[in-house]
């Protein structure tokens, strides 16, 4: 075999198989620890609000990122569950690019009372919906099983 | 992360965080392994060399314009620019070109046996063309630059195309054959 002969067996070139180590362990911080604390006793969220312009941030901050001022732990409020759907998109594939036997609706949340977002799945059987502007609710875990993150939340469902 | 005995440096204010505080789950955060899958392809040489590796031989390439022995073989000769010529199936034993001991283990724990390590010139093959490789069998004082040493084998069945189906190469004592 030399070096010009052609290759017609695509399977004669070995291949060399790894995987790389790349786990990470991400704190939540002063303002997420309090938050996901939160979570896990209630059904409800935190918010701080910047006692100065008055901005409500959603996932809460201790620093307004407009007057660099530290927010007091008396302005920190707290607010339902509750929001209304900014933009959606349907899922056909999981993150893995399998396809999913049921397509999921992820939707951006305006939680209500505050000027920030959250990212989430609308449980529903009708995919033919207008999901922009609905108003939706958080639904958790039941309270024994929480573990303080995100996954806490297991869906949202449409509130009148 | 600091320790529980250390103190927080004064320039530095903020909020400290111990290992103690991850391990009892005094706080919150989030642990994920990412799945990082990779395939590298070998080539015709590479492919070839492993498995005359599962087969229980070394193998090589030859570049008549250099009148080199490659190993591990190269089907390019990057000394000549030309396409290397003929395989060449080489002895299982060399000299130790290069070597270090160890006392750290792949994820840099300490260890009391050493790992010994180093680069074997392959007999047969041209002057410092050889392969890196574990050594066994031996004691950490016994080792030095020129030592004659042969591989020693797995049993066939549990050899998978890989360069550890050496297990490890030893001292060849005086008088053996080879």
């Amino acid at each position: 075999m030399t070096f010009f002969e052609k290759q017609t067996d695509p399977t004669t070139p070995m291949h060399w198989y790894g995987n790389m180590q790349a786990d990470y362990l991400y704190l939540s911080g002063v303002a997420g620890d309090k938050f996901f604390k939160h979570i896990i006793k209630n059904d409800t969220f935190l918010a701080t609000k910047c006692p100065k312009c008055n901005k409500t941030f959603f996932p809460p901050r201790i620093y307004c990122e407009d007057c660099f001022l530290e927010i007091p732990h008396s302005d920190w409020i707290e607010i339902p569950a509750k929001g209304k759907v900014e933009l959606f998109t349907i899922a056909t594939v999981d993150t893995y690019g399998i396809k999913l036997e049921k397509p999921k609706v992820v939707c951006m949340i305006n939680i209500d009372e505050t000027d920030g977002t959250l990212l989430g799945i609308i449980k529903t059987d009708d995919l033919e919906e207008e999901f922009r502007g609905i108003h939706v609710e958080a639904v958790f875990k039941s309270k024994n099983k929480r573990e303080g993150t995100l996954k806490d939340i297991l869906y949202f469902k449409k509130i009148e | 992360m600091l320790k529980e005995t250390q103190s927080y440096p004064k320039y530095a204010p903020g909020t400290y965080v111990s290992n103690k505080d991850i391990i009892n789950k005094n706080i919150t955060y989030t642990w994920w392994e990412p799945e990082v899958q990779y395939s590298w392809s070998l080539g015709p040489a590479y492919s070839r060399f492993l498995q005359e590796l599962k087969e229980g031989r070394i193998i090589g390439r030859t570049c008549k314009k250099c009148n080199r022995v490659l190993i591990p073989p190269r089907m390019f000769c990057e000394y000549c620019y030309r396409p290397t010529d003929d395989w060449i199936y080489l002895k299982d034993t060399g000299t130790i070109e290069t070597y270090s001991i160890s006392y750290l283990d792949p994820n840099a724990q300490r260890i009391k046996d050493p790992i010994l390590i180093g680069v074997i010139s392959i007999d047969g093959a041209s002057p410092q063309h050889g392969i890196m490789h574990y050594f066994g069998e031996m004691k950490p004082n016994e080792i030095f630059i020129g030592m004659k040493v042969k591989a020693i084998w797995k049993p066939k069945k549990e050899r998978t195309g890989s360069i550890t189906d050496i297990k490890y190469f030893i001292p060849i004592k005086g008088g053996e054959k080879i």
